[in-house]
């Protein structure tokens, strides 16, 4: 790890401006991705600007929304009644991400913005990754990937976006409020994250000095149901090699209403707009589910070891379909 | 009286006596050792598998804040040749520009601080010529290294026996590289006093340490003096001397200040060694009814360019299971990666996955039950000499454990037992493990307060040394456990053996079983030259020893206190030596039959999803005298969590065209997690072994071997679909 | 002069260079060697500690970042159950994670999640024991959750 200075201001104009003013400051909230990737020598900072104390902690419910602070961790957030009983698949995929001790330093606002676990950006002595240094290749594209994404991904990046919680928050088209020395901004989740592309480094619409200070979560309507399922190798601690995050209302054996969003598969949270299309106004059957899938899982970019993946996000989607219909 | 009269399980209650140090974070780690003006080291890598160093700049890194010193292979000290410890050890890091893997060690940075340490380290530019590597074993140009130990073994016919067998199993079996990932950070901490040189290091072996070191450096043996009180697990990672630990010693001699290198998690990967893939290709003959007529076992795995590794896999197919004609072979082939290594049960744990694996086959193909086939194959003495055993409880394994387990609720059909989305698979597996032992030295010393502790330069990587030493002696000199301290980690010490082969209880157990009787021996002599002692005219042969007393046998009240007798004489202590050899198996006219075991597993398969599950693991085994049930079920216990990992999880990737470790985490090498492990019922079977005083196995390894086949097994009688690669994941049981 | 509160205890410390974590903080500066580094990663929970009674990993949580929080390390543990019971049921083999291990399940118990076998073993998963003592983990948190 480099050399860096440490600041801690007491208010969010003073840490939005220290970092504003220095084209090598970055902010600093629960660390686990930031300290974790100073130290493998992927950022390296000249300034970091804690803002763990600031006051942009807690949950506030507003009407039909819940406002969360971007310093809430995942464990506060996770604790939340109202959203255990309006949107359990939050919960359940906060829970289902890192371990406790993570969950306790990790926050909503650094969650959104982890960086992918592709271990070819994480090691800087490989010499080709777009994301880390533009312009040098995809070394993970010709290598063993398999905890890689399928789904806007191409021979440029197939990083994964691995956060959880983000994959029901899509859903739930939660919106991100970005401040900055100019004002506030207000960003849908759906739009706040960038395809790779050809400028895989560019993940989000965050410009450099913002700061992410809430994320609004509109509740669902009372009696929507939910189930975020989670796949992957180890039964815990683990990124997921397929999730789905599905929220639906129903009408009897048809389903009124539907989210559909999809993790350990894309380069962004997945949302499934099509599957969502698909849904609307179906019967709850195996056909409904296998097309809403056909149709999340489209176009996908593999190599070898990510292949499987189509199948099984297909089918990881079905499942949860199934089950929260049933 | 000096010989064990106890009952098959000893001490089958007591808690590991260092237990209360590691418990409250006082039981000290070679990398907790913190000295007065200590410097950091840190260690730079290289980044090509193969070729020449052609430039390394430590300009920068040199002016780095905090830098006491930079060494490289242009201003390293030349060391002398590092000598074979039973086997090879790496020579010297740093003492030419060749790079034979990927994340050979090229540069060691030494400062003030660990952070301007690292920070500096990440400053060293090399340059290098790189040359076309060897990483693929089908490679053509790769070297080839035939009956590597000289222990290729064939009996009878196996090729006519295959041609005329009624039905034949020929399949190939592979796992995949494995890393052991002790969770304590490998580190050695150097400090020189002029000519003698202190490390606190970790490893399994101290004399091992001391003698490559004091080699490579030019010093007499007692020169070196080497610590390791504890180290954080090991599983065959510390039985080298690894480049790091001379790398320490010559930085520390450069900056004239004690240095601590304390390996990161992703050095872990490449500076200790791996279990090394495996192929294996069996081809089982047997009738109709499922008797084996012959077995073929070959393997294939790797070695690093420079290195060897004592690892058969095929062996086990010679001891396993009664067939009159057996060929087992083994092969190694050089490649330019990281040293391949001692992993729990290496050799065997692949060997048995791949032999278990086609038995069940076998036992499929014949239409038998996968037990019945393992009984029916039960061998009652050595198929290979035909001595007998010195002592074989495998068929009662097998029993104990399909009682346990319920076996007979299986319905065989495949994937006949649901639960919701989930099928339902039983699978077993057989183990037949063998064990090494190397000669152990220790001593017994008696203090004038009638208690007593023992010495020896052995490790307690957590198997529960410290502890089952005690109860021993304790055993043995009519102590209490509480009055006998096992001290050991400390190359001073009388001379140890290696924590590793399951062979360091035997080992040391019988050097400590003849101490224990020499010790007493004198005091019966000594007490034998004072006429006052109730004990003046009583034959050795005629004495007991209890509650720290030695007394004529059947008359209790004649005798006195070993603390007395030491009073008399005017002594403070009384100690006797012990060296312990491993018995000859044609002397004693049987084969050691090493521990037995079985394995019994219910997995749940997702039908949809191919995702696997334990749901419950009986383990049965045969480890002879279990010195102490409690901590020997744990060491059943880790080498079945080890068993899961191997199965389901545990795969080291190696980049195809770098040869470097793509997943060198803990985030992406994946073990076992709480959540992954079920109940696990561990049950002991057996009686004492005829082939060592004291009647032990060693139960540190086994326990691990078979798992993976049963999980296989398991799966096979869920889905129909038969596993014949390590570690099973879910993209290869999902259709 | 940054102050860090131990075990109820405070520390000046010298934090010129904020790179040090409160892992090297507590190890390397303070000599309370007790917490343990598994891979300094995140990934293996050996480093955990309290921070304001929450569990936390002392390994990606910078020294700078904890002055006038209240940090527990398993020095600061006063004879808890939970380490008897560690003892009793050989929750541990070579005792490198088991510091970790146990103030995440002192923690645990504070979090009321010990409430089956599932949940122990679930809200136990960020601590790796490469040694295997996964159960009988479990069965010691498990007595001394049913007895507090």
């Amino acid at each position: 790890m480099r050399e860096f200075r440490y600041e801690r201001p007491a208010t969010v104009a003073e840490a939005i401006r220290a970092v504003a003013h220095d084209p090598e400051a970055d902010f600093l909230a629960g660390g686990t991705t930031e300290v974790d990737l100073m130290k493998d020598g992927v950022f390296h900072p000249d300034l970091l600007v804690d803002i763990t104390r600031l006051p942009l902690r807690g949950v506030r419910r507003n009407g039909t929304m819940l406002q969360v602070g971007a310093l809430t961790t995942m464990e506060e957030l996770a604790a939340d009644r109202t959203l255990m009983e309006r949107a359990p698949f939050v919960v359940e995929a906060l829970l289902r991400g890192a371990s406790v001790q993570l969950r306790n330093m990790a926050t909503i606002g650094g969650n959104l913005l982890q960086r992918t676990r592709c271990r070819y950006f994480r090691d800087p002595a490989v010499p080709a990754c777009n994301k880390r240094e533009p312009g040098t290749g995809c070394e993970a594209v010709n290598s063993v990937a398999r905890m890689h994404a399928i789904l806007g991904a191409s021979p440029a990046c197939i990083a994964l976006h691995a956060s959880d919680v983000a994959v029901p928050l899509s859903a739930l088209d939660a919106v991100v409020h970005i401040q900055s020395e100019e004002g506030e901004r207000l960003v849908p989740l759906t739009q706040f994250y960038l395809m790779p592309g050809e400028t895989p480094d560019r993940e989000n619409v965050l410009r450099h000095g913002e700061l992410i200070t809430a994320v609004d979560i509109p509740l669902p309507p009372e009696g929507t149901r939910s189930i975020y399922l989670k796949i992957r190798d180890r039964a815990s601690y683990e990124f997921a090699l397929a999730s789905a995050a599905v929220a639906v209302i129903m009408d009897g054996p048809v389903i009124k209403e539907a989210r559909v969003a999809m993790g350990g598969v894309g380069t962004i949270p997945w949302r499934g707009f099509e599957a969502e299309e698909v849904l609307r106004e179906a019967p709850a059957t195996p056909d409904t589910f296998r097309s809403a899938a056909d149709g999340t899982i489209r176009d996908p970019f593999v190599v070898p070891g990510t292949a499987f993946k189509v199948e099984l996000a297909k089918r990881t989607l079905i499942r949860a379909l199934t089950e929260v219909t049933s | 009286m000096t010989t064990i009269q106890q009952p098959r399980i000893l001490g089958a209650g007591v808690d590991r006596v260092d237990g209360p140090l590691k418990v409250t974070g006082q039981a000290r780690y070679p990398n907790d050792v913190n000295l007065p003006g200590m410097a950091y080291a840190a260690v730079v890598r290289s980044t090509i598998p193969s070729g020449r160093i052609t430039r390394i700049d430590t300009t920068a890194a040199g002016k780095s804040p905090g830098v006491l010193e930079v060494i490289t292979h242009e201003n390293a000290d030349h060391l002398g040749e590092a000598p074979a410890t039973f086997i090879k050890n790496p020579q010297p890091p740093l003492q030419d520009d060749v790079i034979r893997y990927y994340g050979q060690y090229v540069a060691v940075v030494v400062a003030d601080t660990q952070q301007n340490a690292t920070a500096a380290a990440g400053l060293i530019e090399v340059d290098y010529d790189r040359h076309e590597a060897i990483l693929d074993p089908h490679d053509p140009r790769a070297e080839r290294i035939k009956d590597p130990w000289g222990e290729d073994t064939a009996w009878g016919d196996v090729r006519t026996a295959l041609k005329r067998a009624p039905v034949m199993i020929d399949q190939t079996y592979t796992t995949s590289e494995n890393t052991n990932n002790p969770l304590g950070l490998f580190t050695t901490l150097a400090s020189w006093d002029g000519d003698t040189l202190t490390l606190h290091d970790s490893n399994q072996w101290p004399n091992m340490i001391q003698q490559v070191v004091a080699a490579m450096f030019g010093l007499p043996r007692d020169a070196v003096r080497v610590l390791t009180p504890f180290v954080g697990g090991g599983f065959g990672a510390g039985l080298r001397c690894w480049s790091h630990i001379p790398l320490a010693v010559m930085a520390a001699r450069h900056v004239g200040r004690p240095v601590k290198l304390e390996l990161t998690r992703p050095e872990m990967f490449t500076g200790l060694g791996h279990r090394t893939s495996s192929i294996n290709w069996i081809r089982l003959g047997a009738t109709r009814d499922g008797r084996l007529t012959a077995i073929e076992h070959e393997s294939l795995t790797t070695l690093p360019l420079d290195g060897d590794e004592y690892e058969p896999c095929s062996s086990v197919s010679t001891w396993s299971y009664a067939s009159p004609n057996v060929t087992a072979r083994d092969q190694q082939v050089r490649l330019n990666i990281p040293w391949t290594n001692f992993m729990r049960a290496p050799g065997d744990a692949q060997g048995n996955f791949a032999l278990e694996s086609a038995i069940d086959e076998l036992a499929w193909e014949v239409g038998l039950d996968p037990l019945e086939i393992r009984l029916l194959n039960y061998a009652e003495v050595d198929p290979k000499t035909g001595r007998p055993w010195s002592s074989n409880a495998l068929r009662q394994c097998l029993e104990v454990g399909a009682q346990r387990f319920g076996w007979s609720n299986r319905n065989p059909e495949i994937g006949s037992m649901r639960d919701g989305h989930e099928l339902v698979g039983y699978g077993v597996a057989g183990v037949s493990f063998f064990w090494y032992q190397q000669p152990c030295s220790a001593t017994v010393i008696v203090r004038g307060d009638g208690s007593a502790y023992i010495r020896s330069a052995v490790t307690d990587i957590g198997t529960g040394t410290y502890t089952i030493m005690a109860q021993l002696a304790a055993g043995l000199l009519g102590l209490e456990v509480d009055q006998v301290e096992m001290q050991l980690g400390d190359s001073s010490m009388p001379v140890g053996t290696a924590a590793g082969g399951s062979g360091l209880t035997a080992a040391l157990g019988s050097a400590v079983h003849d101490a224990c009787g020499r010790l007493i021996k004198k005091f019966v002599e000594l007490a034998g030259t004072d006429p006052f002692s109730p004990l003046a005219d009583v034959p050795f042969g005629d004495v007991e020893v209890s509650e720290g007393r030695l007394f004529r046998k059947g008359e209790p009240t004649r005798g006195e206190s070993l603390a007395r007798i030491l009073a008399v004489h005017g002594l403070t202590e009384l100690s006797a030596e012990s060296t312990s050899t491993p018995n000859s198996a044609d002397q004693m006219g049987m084969t050691p039959a090493g521990a037995r075991g079985a394995r019994f597993v219910e997995v749940r398969v997702d039908e949809d999803l191919g995702r696997v599950r334990v749901a419950r693991i009986v383990t049965v085994n045969d480890g002879g005298r279990i010195l102490n049930e409690k901590l020997a079920r744990s060491q059943i216990l880790g080498g079945t969590v080890g068993g899961v990992g191997m199965a389901l999880f545990e795969d080291t990737v190696t980049d195809k065209d770098t040869g470097r470790i793509a997943n060198a985490t803990f985030g992406d090498y994946l073990i076992p997690v709480n959540a992954d492990i079920p109940d696990v019922h561990v049950e002991f079977v057996g009686e004492p072994d005829a082939f060592n005083p004291i009647g032990v196995k060693g139960v540190g390894e086994i326990g691990l071997v078979g798992v993976a086949a049963a999980i296989a097994n398991g799966i096979f009688h869920a889905t129909g679909k038969r596993m014949r690669s390590l570690p099973i994941t879910m993209d290869a049981v999902m259709d | 002069m940054t102050t860090l509160t131990v075990n109820g205890t405070e520390y000046p410390l010298d934090l010129a260079d904020p790179r040090v974590t409160l892992l090297d903080a507590l190890r390397d500066r303070l000599d309370l060697t007790g917490t343990k580094k598994g891979c300094d990663q995140g990934a293996c929970g050996a480093c955990t500690v309290l921070c304001d009674g929450r569990r936390i990993l002392s390994c990606l949580t910078l020294a700078a970042q904890c002055d006038g929080r209240e940090i527990t390390t398993i020095e600061g543990l006063e004879s808890h159950p939970m380490q008897d019971a560690f003892v009793r049921h050989d929750a541990f083999q070579c005792g490198y994670c088991t510091s970790g291990q146990i103030m995440s399940a002192v923690a645990l118990l504070g979090e009321n999640r010990a409430g089956t076998d599932a949940d122990i073993r679930e809200y136990m998963s960020g601590n790796l024991c490469r040694c295997g003592a996964y159960s009988n983990i479990v069965a010691a948190v498990r007595e001394v959750a049913r007895h507090a």
